[in-house]
C-alpha cells in the first residue's frame, strides 16, 4: 500500500486560517504540517482549523503532531479546531482527549460558524 | 498473506484456526500494508465497519510498535502476524525480534494535559490506543521475539446485533 504524504494547504476564511489536509498524518507528515501551521500562524488568527476532509489515516505519530500543533496553539492563545473527520477518527480524538481542548465539528461550515460564535 | 483456507491449521487445541500468516519487512509505513491485509482476511467474520476500523488501527500500531521498538526499522527483520480465529474470538498476533524490553502499557498511560505542558512527551500513544480498539490485549516475550495479540470477541459482535441479526436499536 503506497504511503500518501501529507499535503497541506492554508487559506483563510471568514478570518480563521484554515489548513486543508490531504493524505497521511504519520511519521512522515511532520514537515508538512508544521510549514502549514506557521504560514498559517503568520497572518495572527485567533482560530485555526484543521479541515481532515480528505484525509484518510492518522496514527498514534500523527496524534502527536496535532498534540505538537495544540500546545503551539495554546501557548499563544490560538484557538484550534478540528472538523470533517470520520466517525472513527471522532472516537480517537474523545478517547485521546484532543476533543475537550480542540472543538471538533462535522463539516467546515459548522466549524466556521463556532469559531464565529465562540 | 499467506492465507491456510477454510479448513485452516488447529492452534493448540483451543479450537482456533490459523487463517493467514504474513511476514513484513520493518519499514516505516509498512503497518498501513499490516492493517489492509489482515481487513481482507477477516472480511467474511462478518465485523461491523467501526470495529473492523478499530481493529485495523490496533493492527497498524502494534506492527509500527514491533517494526520500531522490536526490530529497529531494520527491513531484513520482518515482523510476523498471524490471524486466528475461533468461533468466539478474532486474534492477531505480532511477533518481533524483541530488541527493546516488553512495554508496559499502564505505565505508558498518556496524560494529554502533561503533553500539553510539556510534562510529557508528545508521543506515547501506541499501547494506548491499542488497548481502547479491542477487547483485549496479551503481551507476551521469550529470550528472542515479544509477541502482541490483539483479541476481538466475537460473542459481543452477535450481541450488539441484538436477537433478530440486526442492529441493536438501543
Amino acid at each position: 500500500m503506497p504511503a500518501k504524504y501529507l499535503e497541506a494547504e492554508v487559506r483563510q476564511e471568514a478570518g480563521v486560517a484554515v489548513i486543508e489536509l490531504r493524505g497521511e498524518i504519520d511519521g512522515f507528515a511532520q514537515e508538512a504540517l508544521t510549514a502549514a501551521y506557521e504560514e498559517a500562524e503568520a497572518g495572527r488568527p485567533e482560530t485555526v482549523l484543521l479541515d481532515f476532509e480528505r484525509v484518510d489515516y492518522i496514527n498514534s505519530t500523527g496524534i502527536a503532531l496535532i498534540v505538537g500543533l495544540l500546545a503551539k496553539a495554546r501557548a499563544a492563545k490560538r484557538r484550534l479546531l478540528a472538523c470533517n473527520l470520520s466517525d472513527h477518527y471522532v472516537e480517537i480524538f474523545n478517547i485521546t482527549r484532543l476533543s475537550d481542548f480542540m472543538g471538533v465539528y462535522p463539516d467546515r461550515n459548522s466549524a466556521l460558524e463556532g469559531a464565529a460564535t465562540t | 498473506m499467506t492465507a491456510s483456507g477454510q479448513s485452516g491449521h488447529p492452534d493448540n487445541g483451543e479450537g482456533r484456526r490459523l487463517l493467514a500468516e504474513l511476514d513484513l519487512p520493518s519499514e516505516p509505513g509498512n503497518e498501513r500494508q499490516a492493517a489492509g491485509e489482515v481487513a481482507e482476511v477477516v472480511e467474511g467474520l462478518g465485523l461491523q465497519p467501526e470495529r473492523l476500523e478499530r481493529l485495523k488501527t490496533a493492527v497498524a500500531e502494534a506492527t509500527m510498535n514491533a517494526m520500531e521498538h522490536g526490530n529497529g526499522y531494520r527491513p531484513e527483520i520482518p515482523v510476523t502476524l498471524k490471524v486466528f480465529a475461533s468461533c468466539r474470538e478474532l486474534s492477531v498476533r505480532i511477533t518481533d525480534r524483541g530488541g527493546s524490553p516488553v512495554p508496559v502499557p499502564d505505565q505508558e498511560a498518556p496524560d494529554l494535559m502533561a503533553k500539553l505542558e510539556g510534562l510529557q512527551t508528545p508521543r506515547g500513544w501506541g499501547l494506548f490506543l491499542i488497548q481502547n480498539m479491542v477487547d483485549e490485549m496479551n503481551i507476551t516475550s521469550d529470550e528472542e521475539h515479544h509477541t502482541v495479540e490483539l483479541v476481538v470477541r466475537l460473542e459481543e459482535l452477535e450481541r450488539a446485533r441484538g436477537p433478530e441479526g440486526g442492529e441493536d436499536a438501543s
